[in-house]
């Protein structure tokens, strides 16, 4: 036998990238329209007119959404890591379910609910504006801060806790000088995720009167016709989470030193009782509350007057059916851009970073560049296939499912990336050298080291992307084959032509399909944590 | 699972209900040139639609039963499906093209992604000339009008008989009006470009924001309720918004619409702004037969009473007949008689004037 060297690390690095070129292909396509497509004097006018305002107001909203869903997000999983209260097992995976309330569903109920003639009216504020769609994008999207900084705060060792507190800290000061900036990566992952899912997000804005610049970008689009100056407003968005990107990225890169200890000692909950528990029931409560039940209730209570939506039961099918294959390959997708990252070759990190930007353009323009890609490859395969058999390619690509899960992918990748890198963040380079010395080669430490460190990172990938599928609308809505409803598309078609009533069916089975996969992870995540607790 | 019986339970209710639909329009009068029912052999349409109404099933499937053409359906934005139809180009699967608004049908058009229809000629003879593309590259087969919802305590109906009046002085803080994002207020103010010209019209969209009672926000049905509410003494909104709350189940959208009165304002004296429900016969359609039976059955006596009967629009077919008594209450509209395409050649301006006066 001949000697082989084994490689110092497990990084199928090539493969990743291109899976991660794929993921970013439409988007590319889209920036191709930015560039080459032609210009009218509609910029110009638009610059004179709307911009500044389209501007401002995307930075208001996101800016009240990041700031909202850090300060329910972040020390919600602190407590729900780090204490014990009654309810703490419900509320761990409870506190993740908004996740499956459509932005633009619950926009529609809180709206209902608190304008002149609702039954709020009067009472509270009508949630409106900019800062209605803020808070809107805050209650529904602050379980991507939580789950993370969940994930964080329960992997992190102890030590670095006790030791501020031997240092005279209160539990407080303990929690923001030792705890949260070690947990700082994971919750800059789950804002940048909230910060560019309100970027893209078009219903609620519209209907809350914020037009945001992916309003303006459909507006350019759907007024004007000029879809190459929709495509160009959808760079702007690009660009922004390209920057967020590079913060986020800036923040892993200062906490890498400190995660390095050796030594990982799990947290002991600390038990609360009385007054305390009380406080830690209701801090739970409040978001779940506001971001799912209230606005559940309102659209169960319009459901009550109204037909029942059609072809319901089909329509879940679809659903689960999209949302459950693409969540696996999402899963897959995401560790390989993960793996991309993780090699730092320039190249590769750049071809992961790039997949993940289509997340924060709306599913509009998604569906656009995938639809201008596949119209291009339709063209390929039709005259190659002529070539041989004489008659073009039997299959059309858009409107097949695989067009669909394609455009998700691409759509969805940030939310598959972001939690497999966070969880290949724990697999240190000293691992991989430990298992070398060991004599294990690349594949088998990818198995025996890397699989039970990164798997519940995998699974938080495949189920973030599974939610939003089932919530997806745009690129549904134009990708799908004939007579395919899901209900996201049902549970839109009825509110967009403002029948409340019947798409609150569809909206909450949304909802209840999300549910089992978030109580198995969240299950599954513990006891995982239990398992490495006790190995150690 | 956890959702095993009720939804089922809930499930055959909505197919009795639907078969019940079926039943009250699908009558079996058989149209024109209409294959035999039951034709196994009748093949299918595709249709791209931007509509999603409940009236649209039963159309369907009173086609289907009559016809034994199957009927697939993509439903999406009017944008998208411009812009699907676009990519597939050549190898599309449309067969007919709607939606909900002409100045979608004329960028459909622009876009190459209509046919002329002769053999539907005689059939147009029932549509108002104003309602079908000047080379017959597509029809409106139901019509929405935009008018005004007043509160008939605050204000007379005859200081509303033109949208021009609510530009005035004496408006100030009195109107409701959703985001010029929607297609509707575009074609709105296209209409007004068409009748007065662009300044003209700059100067109405200048004083509407003036006069604007709060930002605007939500859809149609939540501007009446504003004027219901007392936030606001008029809106701008489609008629069939009104309709619907009136003949809502539930009791209060009803007290809503029991606040409200609804005109058909003229549009600078021209008549009422009408806007429709547009199809057209797709460039490449791959089963051109079944289409254009599609489409003439758009126009046949049920599928016009399904329309105004499930979703409150009026027939564009002159004397189609119906029982709607919220209709019947508003009157037949006196339409504008300005081609409909115009509203989408003006589209742009009036997004532009819409930018300009800062109407959000």
């Amino acid at each position: 036998m001949a000697v082989t060297r084994p490689r110092r690390r497990f990084d199928p690095v090539w493969p990743a990238a291109f899976a991660a070129l794929v993921c970013a292909a439409p988007l590319l396509a889209v920036a191709a329209l930015a560039v080459f497509g032609p210009w009218t004097d509609y910029m110009a006018h638009l610059i004179a007119t709307r911009l500044p305002a389209y501007l401002g107001h995307t930075a208001l909203v996101t800016v009240i959404a990041a700031g909202l869903a850090a300060l329910i997000g972040a020390p919600l999983a602190w407590l729900v890591a780090r204490y014990a209260f009654p309810g703490r097992g419900v509320f761990e995976w409870l506190l993740a379910l908004p996740l499956a309330m459509p932005a633009y569903a619950a926009a529609y109920a809180w709206y209902d609910l608190t304008q002149a003639f609702g039954p709020l009216g009067g009472y509270v504020p009508t949630v409106r504006g900019p800062v209605g769609a803020g808070i809107i994008f805050a209650v529904t999207l602050y379980p991507y801060v939580y789950l993370l900084a969940r994930e964080a705060f329960a992997g992190q060792s102890a030590d670095a806790y006790d030791a501020a507190r031997t240092l005279g800290e209160s539990p407080r000061g303990a929690f923001l000088r030792a705890a949260l900036p070690l947990a700082r990566p994971a919750i800059a992952a789950g804002l940048a995720l909230v910060v560019m899912e309100s970027l893209a997000d078009y219903g609620a804005v519209v209907h809350l009167g914020a037009p945001t610049l992916s309003v303006g970008l459909i507006r350019a689009w759907a007024g004007e016709g000029a879809v190459a100056d929709a495509a160009r407003l959808a760079m702007i968005l690009v660009a922004i989470a390209f920057i967020l990107f590079a913060l986020e990225r800036s923040q892993r890169a200062r906490a890498r030193q400190s995660a390095a200890s050796g030594k990982r000692r799990p947290p002991r909950r600390v038990r609360l009782s009385g007054m305390g528990a009380a406080l830690a029931i209701a801090a739970c409560a409040a978001p779940v509350l506001l971001g799912l039940i209230i606005p559940m209730a309102r659209l169960g209570a319009r459901a009550l007057n109204a037909p029942l939506a059609r072809d319901l039961m089909d329509s879940a099918q679809n659903s689960l059916f999209l949302a459950g294959v693409s969540g696996l390959v999402a899963a897959a997708l995401g560790l390989a851009a993960a793996y991309a990252l993780r090699s730092k070759r320039k190249r590769a990190v750049f071809a992961a970073r790039l997949a993940g930007l289509g997340y924060a353009v709306p599913g509009s323009v998604a569906a656009l560049g995938v639809l201008g890609l596949f119209g291009v490859l339709q063209g390929w395969l039709d005259t190659a296939w002529t070539a041989v058999f004489g008659s073009v390619f039997p299959a059309l690509l858009t409107g097949s499912v695989l067009a669909l899960i394609f455009a998700y992918q691409s759509r969805f990748a940030a939310a598959a990336i972001s939690p497999a890198e966070s969880a290949l963040a724990r697999v240190t380079p000293n691992l991989d050298m430990a298992s070398r010395t060991l004599g294990a080669g690349p594949g088998e430490t990818a198995w025996r080291v890397h699989r039970p460190l990164i798997s519940s990172g995998a699974l938080l990938a495949g189920l973030l992307v599974f939610v939003e599928v089932l919530k997806e609308l745009p690129a549904t809505m134009i990708l799908r084959p004939f007579n395919f409803e899901t209900l996201a598309v049902t549970a839109h078609n009825y509110a967009s032509d403002e029948r409340l009533g019947e798409a609150a069916a569809p909206a909450l089975l949304i909802a209840l399909i999300a549910l089992p996969p978030m109580i198995w992870i969240a299950k599954r995540i513990t006891r995982g944590e239990a398992r490495t607790e006790v190995t150690k | 699972m956890s959702f095993d019986r009720a939804p089922f339970a809930r499930l055959s209710l909505t197919a009795g209900a639907a078969l019940f639909v079926l039943a009250a329009c699908g009558s079996p009068e058989t149209g024109g040139d209409a294959a035999p029912a039951g034709d196994v052999e009748a093949g299918e349409v595709n249709l791209f639609t931007a509509r999603h109404y409940s009236s649209d099933d039963a159309v369907y499937a009173a086609f289907t039963e009559q016809t034994g053409i199957e009927v697939n359906v993509v439903e999406a934005g009017g944008d998208l499906l411009i812009e699907r139809v676009r990519a597939d180009g050549e190898r599309s699967p449309a067969d007919v093209v709607i939606t909900v608004d002409a100045g979608r049908l004329w960028r459909a058009e622009q876009a190459g992604l209509f046919q002329p229809a002769p053999e539907l000629e005689d059939a147009l003879q029932a549509v108002p000339d104003n309602l079908v593309h000047p080379e017959n590259d597509w029809f409106g087969f139901a019509t929405r009008v935009r008018g005004i919802a007043y509160a008939p305590d605050r204000v007379d109906p005859s200081e509303i008989t033109d949208f021009t009046d609510l530009a005035g002085e004496d408006w100030r803080g009195r109107i409701c009006v959703r985001s010029s994002n929607n297609v509707y207020n575009q074609s709105l103010l296209a209409a007004l470009i068409e009748a007065e010209g662009a300044e003209a019209a700059e100067a109405w969209a200048q004083g509407i924001v003036r006069n604007l009672a709060r930002p605007p926000q939500g859809g149609d049905t939540d501007q009446v309720r504003a004027v219901a509410a007392g936030q606001c003494d008029v809106a701008i909104v489609n008629h069939y918004y009104v309709a619907r709350l009136e003949r809502a189940e539930d009791p209060a959208d009803r007290d809503v619409a029991e606040a409200v009165d609804f005109v058909m304002a003229d549009l600078a004296g021209r008549g009422a702004h009408v806007n429709i429900s547009g199809a057209g016969l797709a460039a490449g359609a791959p089963n051109r037969a079944n289409a254009v039976t599609f489409l003439r059955f758009l126009l046949s006596a049920e599928a016009q009473r399904a329309f105004a009967e499930l979703t409150n629009e009026y027939p564009a077919a002159a004397g189609a007949e119906y029982a709607n008594p919220v209709l019947e209450a508003y009157g037949e509209p006196q339409a504008d008689p300005v081609n409909v395409n115009a509203l989408g050649e003006n589209a742009g301006e009036a997004q532009r004037i819409f930018d300009r006066v800062g109407w959000p």
